[in-house]
């Protein structure tokens, strides 16, 4: 297996006094499902962007694809953004554009300025827009406005608008954290099978344990802006939930497992 | 949580003689308000009671003013220019208001997208959004006045100081509507790799559309009615010197009444088509 991601010793300091991430280390192979658990502050955001330098890092490195992030110029920064697709827990569509006008933005990275500005979307880039549609049965929905679609819809617009762009890699910021429990599933499923039929690695914040161990190949939890474990989901135990989200959070988590099982 | 367990919890404020609870606890800005309010009442009631009338009838010229206006609006005519003149002359004003408009929206968008704190940089949004206080701050006839020092009297003074402060206007109105954008949509372009250009046309543009086409029309409004003004006050041309002849220069009230027709008319048509317009467009 080759490694995708590498992230070496990276801290992340916003001002003078927080520290959101302390020398997190960890790496991600070529098509593998990770998970990224952790209580609210704990850095799982933050994480996520300082991957697509979104946020850039105080400290450390980060090579993707091997390249070195830290050593980017802008240019090569936005050549980085394309290969990286981004789903976010509030869908962050443009609402009042149609459904297939918001998927082909995915494309505008690869565009030049003037060409992205006036929306000239190649004729292939179209069929692939609704391709990727129809995929995730939204077909009948593709010339309709977003702000006419459920947040199950938008979330799946936002994945198509990511898949699009042909992305090695896929942030998902707790993409399902909005959704109810059959939104959630249909999301998740569809991002474990494309992480899977076309081997894109997936990196999720999730909120929600029980999902998370059962649809990843890795769990990675995070407290504190550390990294306080990292290993398949058969490795979690009681005590390591425990770890990461403190001692509270036991009963907490034995309920919510029932709960919101899928 | 239960009625008893929130009476321990917190303190509940009373109002201190009816021992009523309050919903709202006092705070420094309510003091100050009502203060102001008060002062207000007061200012208002005392000037209305020691207005100085000195050797005007009041009522006289109340009858008076009520005979002028009745002469105007129930007997309008023209005498020193036809009906199509007349109409030459609206249109010009309303040329005017929307050349400056144009010019003011064009200079509106890209200082306001430039004054946008979520588009720009903090350093270059206060530099920009400190000048256009300072020029929104100089009234519109006195920005037309200062330019007539270099362009002379006319219109080419009414025109640069209006597009100055419509501009001014603009751009705030302008960067406040891009501010109201979603950081999240703006966020997923940037991080799909769209460049900052992209992104204004493909997202910002489109997400606040609506309210750039209200305050410009909006605008468009102020303008016509300064353009009125501008006619009589500094020689730009247009029905708003007709006025001024027939009220100034021949004492015509009936002829101040058929432009005052004029004006509304055109007036209420601009609302029609605002109003069309906007309907259109947040319909999609
Ligand atoms: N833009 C910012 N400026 C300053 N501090 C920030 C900023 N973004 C995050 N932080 C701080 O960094 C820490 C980590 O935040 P982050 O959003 O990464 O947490 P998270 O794990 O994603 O939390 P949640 O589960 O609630 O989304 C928090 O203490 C937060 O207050
Ligand atoms: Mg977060």
């Amino acid at each position: 297996m080759t490694t995708l991601l590498n992230v070496q010793h990276v801290s992340k300091q916003y001002g003078h006094d927080t520290l959101a991430l302390s020398d997190v280390s960890f790496s991600v192979n070529e098509g593998e499902f990770v998970s990224v658990i952790g209580p609210s502050g704990a850095g799982k955001s933050t994480l996520l962007r300082c991957i697509n330098q979104m946020v850039d890092t105080t400290d450390g490195e980060i090579h993707f694809d091997n390249a070195i992030l830290q050593q980017m110029n802008k240019r090569e920064l936005r050549g980085l953004r394309t290969n990286i697709g981004m789903i976010f827990q509030h869908y962050n569509l443009v609402e009042r554009l149609t459904v297939i006008e918001n998927v082909l933005h995915g494309r505008l990275g690869y565009k030049s300025t003037v060409a992205g500005m006036l929306g000239l979307y190649k004729e292939e880039e179209k069929e692939r827009g609704i391709e990727l549609l129809e995929m995730l049965g939204l077909r009948e929905q593709i010339y309709k406005r977003c702000d006419q679609l459920s947040g199950g819809q938008k979330q799946r617009v936002g994945i198509a608008r990511a898949l699009i762009q042909e992305p090695k890699m896929l942030l998902c910021d707790e993409p399902i954290a909005s959704l109810d429990p059959n939104a959630s599933k249909r999301i998740m499923d569809h991002l474990k099978s494309i992480s899977r039929s076309m081997g894109i690695t997936a990196l999720v914040n999730l909120h929600q344990v029980d999902v998370a161990l059962s649809y990843s190949d890795r769990i990675i939890g995070v407290s504190g802006g550390k990294i306080v474990f990292d290993g398949s989901p058969k490795e979690v135990t009681q005590e390591i939930i425990q770890s990461i989200y403190g001692s509270e959070a036991n009963d907490l988590m034995v309920k919510l497992g029932g709960q919101n099982a899928i | 949580m239960d009625a008893k367990s929130i009476q321990q919890s917190s303190t509940i404020l009373r109002h201190s003689k009816s021992n009523r609870i309050k919903i709202k606890p006092f705070s420094k800005s309510t003091f100050v308000l009502r203060i102001t309010l008060a002062i207000m009442a007061i200012l208002t009631v005392l000037s209305f009671a020691t207005i100085n009338f000195q050797t005007i009838d009041f009522w006289a010229g109340l009858v008076d003013t009520v005979t002028n206006f009745q002469t105007m609006f129930t007997t309008p005519q023209l005498n020193h220019f036809s009906f199509w003149e007349g109409f030459y002359a609206v249109l010009i004003t309303m040329g005017l208001a929307f050349l400056t408009t144009l010019f003011g929206a064009a200079l509106g968008l890209l200082f306001g997208l430039l004054s946008a704190e979520n588009l720009s940089n903090k350093r270059v949004s206060n530099v920009i959004k400190g000048s256009v206080a300072f020029i929104r701050a100089v009234p519109t006839v006195l920005w037309v006045l200062i330019f007539a020092v270099a362009a002379g009297l006319g219109s080419v003074a009414a025109v640069i100081g209006m597009t100055f402060h419509s501009a001014g206007y603009l751009i705030k109105a302008y960067s406040e509507s891009f501010e109201e954008l979603d950081e999240g949509v703006i966020e997923a372009l940037r991080a799909s790799g769209a460049s900052w250009w992209q992104i204004v046309v493909q997202a910002v543009i489109p997400s606040s559309l609506s309210y750039l086409v209200s305050w410009t029309f909006m605008r468009f409004e102020i303008n016509f009615s300064v353009a009125v003004a501008m006619g009589a006050a500094a020689g730009a041309g247009g029905i708003g010197y007709n006025m001024f002849m027939a009220s100034s220069f021949y004492f015509d009230l009936n002829e101040i009444g058929a432009i005052t027709y004029y004006i509304l008319t055109f007036a209420v048509l601009l609302e029609v088509i605002a109003i069309r317009f906007k309907t259109n467009i947040s319909g999609h």
